[in-house]
C-alpha cells in the first residue's frame, strides 16, 4: 500500500518538476496535471505544497523569478507596443 | 505469367547454383506447356532431382520455388500440390518425398503435411528455413520475386540515411517517392516502401518543429525577461543549492553557437552522426529550459558537468542511478541552447527566421512570447505524458520528495483517503 501511494506521489512530483521548467505556477500546475494525466488538483497542489516545504529555498527562488517575469512582460509589452506604432507610422503613412 | 516465373526464377538461381542450369533450361525449351498454366503438371520432377546433391544443397533452389508457388493463386496452388502429391507418391525416391514435402510444406497446405509422416522434421526444419530465407529474401532481392511486391522493409539506420539524404536532396516537402527512390537507387525498394516511410518521417518531423518552435519561444522570452538569474543575490553563485528550474540542465556556458543550431536536428531524425544526443532528448525530455543569461553566471564551463553531478550528490533519495545515459545528453543538449543567453539581435532573428519557417509571421512572433507567457498545451502534454510512459526517468529537476506521511494525512485532511485514487 505505501508503496504504491510513494510511486503515485513520486509520479506526481515527476509531473509537477516538469512543470516547473515550464515555469508554470501552482494553479497551472494543477490544471495541466489535471488536463493531461487526470490528476486530482487537490493531490497536485498538496504535492507542491509539500515539495515546497522540503525546498523551500527553490521555491523561493522560483517565485522570485516567475514576479520578475511578469514586471518584465509589462515593461516589454509597452514597449513593443510603442515600437509598432512608430514602425507603422513610418512605414505606412496611409494606414 | 504463371509459367514464366519459375523460369525465370530458376535461371537466376542458375547463377548462383549452377548445378541445375542444364536441368532448367533444358526444361523452358522443352516444355512449352507451361504457358497453359499447368505448371507442375507439365514439369518432370524426376527429371528436375536428377541432378540433386546428396548433401542437400538443393534447398536453397527448392525453397526458392515455394516462394514463387506461394505467390500463386489459391487454386493453382491446389492443383499444383495435388500434381505434386501424386507425383510423390508414385516416385520411389525418397529423397524426392523429402523435397516434395518441402514443396507442398512451404506452400502452407495442410492436407500435404498429414499426408508424409516420415520427414516432419525436414519439413519443420525447411519451413523455418523458408521462413528465414523468405524475409531476407524479401529484404534483399524483392525483384528476384516477380519484383515489388508489399514486402516488409528492414529500415536499417544506413538505408535510413541515405533515405534522408535523398530527401533533404529533393527538399521534404517537394520529395516524391519515386525521385526518393531514384536517388537511392536501391532495388529492393518499391515506391510504397518509399511512401510510407516518407510518412512516418514528415509526421516526425512536425512533431520535432513544434517542440523546436516551444523551446525556440521560450528561449526567446528568457532571453527578454533576462533569465531567471538565480537565487536573489545575482553574483552570489551558489552552485550547491536548489536552483531555479533554469537551473535543472546545467548552464552550459560553452561557447555560443547560433541558435540555429536549434533546428539542426530537424535534419537528422535517426541520423546516426549529428546531434543524436539531441535527437534522443527531445521526445524524452522535452524543452530544456534555457540557461539564465552567460554574463550573469561567470562559473566557466567546465563546472558544468561538475555542476551536475553535484546536484546529484545533493539529492538524497540516489535518484540518479536510473539511467546512465541522462546526464551526458543533457550537457549537451543545453549546449545548443547555450547561444540564447547571448542578448542581442541575431539570436532574436535566427529564431525569427525559423519560426517564419514554421508558418508563424515575424511580427506575430515579436508579440507572441509576450502577451502568451504560456507553454504550449502540446509541450505540457508531451512533457506529462513522458512522465506516465517512462517513470523510470530520473526527475529534471531533483527536488527533494516530500515524505510519502506527511502528503497522504494532508490529503485525508482534504478529503482523499487514499491514492492513487480509484477514480481521477
Amino acid at each position: 500500500m505505501g508503496d504504491s501511494s510513494t510511486s503515485y506521489i513520486h509520479m506526481v512530483q515527476h509531473m509537477i518538476e516538469k512543470c516547473l521548467i515550464f515555469n508554470m505556477t501552482k494553479e497551472e500546475c494543477m490544471e495541466a496535471l489535471s488536463k493531461h494525466a487526470n490528476i486530482k488538483p487537490v493531490i497536485t497542489s498538496t504535492v507542491w505544497n509539500e515539495l515546497e516545504k522540503e525546498n523551500k529555498e527553490f521555491f523561493e527562488a522560483y517565485a522570485q523569478s516567475q514576479s520578475k517575469q511578469d514586471r518584465m512582460s509589462e515593461e516589454e509589452t509597452s514597449r513593443m507596443i510603442q515600437k509598432m506604432i512608430s514602425d507603422s507610422s513610418s512605414k505606412d503613412p496611409d494606414k | 505469367m504463371l509459367a514464366v516465373s519459375p523460369l525465370r526464377n530458376n535461371t537466376s538461381k542458375d547463377d548462383d547454383e549452377g548445378e541445375m542450369e542444364s536441368t532448367f533450361t533444358i526444361s523452358s525449351d522443352e516444355f512449352p506447356d507451361f504457358a497453359d498454366g499447368n505448371l507442375l503438371e507439365s514439369i518432370d520432377f524426376d527429371d528436375l532431382f536428377l541432378s540433386i546433391d546428396v548433401d542437400g544443397d538443393v534447398l536453397p533452389d527448392l525453397e526458392m520455388d515455394p516462394e514463387i508457388l506461394a505467390e500463386l493463386p489459391p487454386a493453382g496452388e491446389e492443383s499444383e500440390m495435388n500434381a505434386s502429391g501424386e507425383k510423390t507418391e508414385e516416385s520411389d525416391n525418397q529423397r524426392k518425398d523429402e523435397e516434395e514435402n518441402k514443396v507442398s510444406t512451404s506452400k502452407g497446405d495442410e492436407e500435404s503435411v498429414s499426408k508424409r509422416e516420415e520427414p516432419k522434421a525436414v519439413k519443420t526444419g525447411s519451413k523455418d528455413g523458408d521462413k528465414g530465407r523468405k524475409s531476407s529474401i524479401k529484404g534483399k532481392s524483392n525483384n528476384n520475386n516477380q519484383g515489388t511486391r508489399k514486402l516488409k522493409v528492414d529500415w536499417t539506420p544506413e538505408l535510413h540515411r541515405r533515405f534522408v539524404q535523398a530527401v533533404e536532396q529533393l527538399g521534404v516537402d517537394k520529395a516524391v517517392p519515386s525521385r526518393i527512390l531514384e536517388l537511392m537507387g536501391i532495388d529492393c525498394l518499391t515506391r510504397h516502401n518509399i511512401a510510407s516511410h516518407l510518412q512516418k518521417y514528415r509526421s516526425h518531423r512536425k512533431h520535432l518543429l513544434a517542440r523546436e518552435a516551444e523551446a525556440a519561444s521560450w528561449i526567446h522570452r528568457r532571453q527578454i525577461y533576462g533569465g531567471a538569474t538565480p537565487v536573489g543575490g545575482g553574483g552570489k553563485r551558489d552552485v550547491n543549492h536548489w536552483l531555479p528550474p533554469t537551473m535543472g540542465f546545467p548552464p552550459s556556458a560553452s561557447p555560443m553557437h547560433h541558435q540555429n543550431h536549434l533546428f539542426r536536428p530537424l535534419h537528422v531524425w535517426g541520423h546516426p552522426t549529428m546531434d543524436q544526443s539531441l535527437m534522443h532528448l527531445w521526445p524524452k525530455h522535452l524543452a530544456p529550459p534555457p540557461p539564465p543569461p552567460r554574463p550573469a553566471w561567470g562559473p566557466p564551463p567546465p563546472a558544468d558537468p561538475s555542476f551536475w553531478h553535484h546536484q546529484h550528490h545533493r539529492v538524497p533519495n540516489g535518484q540518479t542511478p536510473g539511467t546512465p545515459c541522462f546526464p551526458p545528453p543533457l550537457t549537451a543538449a543545453p549546449t545548443r541552447f547555450g547561444a540564447v543567453p547571448v542578448p542581442g539581435i541575431p539570436p532574436h532573428h535566427a529564431m525569427y527566421k525559423a519560426d517564419t519557417g514554421i508558418g508563424v509571421p515575424a511580427s506575430q512572433l515579436r508579440r507572441h512570447p509576450l502577451v502568451d507567457l504560456h507553454p504550449s498545451k502540446e509541450s505540457i502534454d508531451a512533457a506529462i505524458g513522458d512522465v506516465l510512459s517512462k517513470p523510470w526517468l530520473p526527475l529534471p529537476i531533483g527536488l527533494k520528495p516530500p515524505s510519502t506521511d506527511g502528503v497522504l494525512v494532508e490529503l485525508q485532511r482534504q478529503g482523499v483517503p487514499k491514492i492513487p485514487p480509484s477514480c481521477a
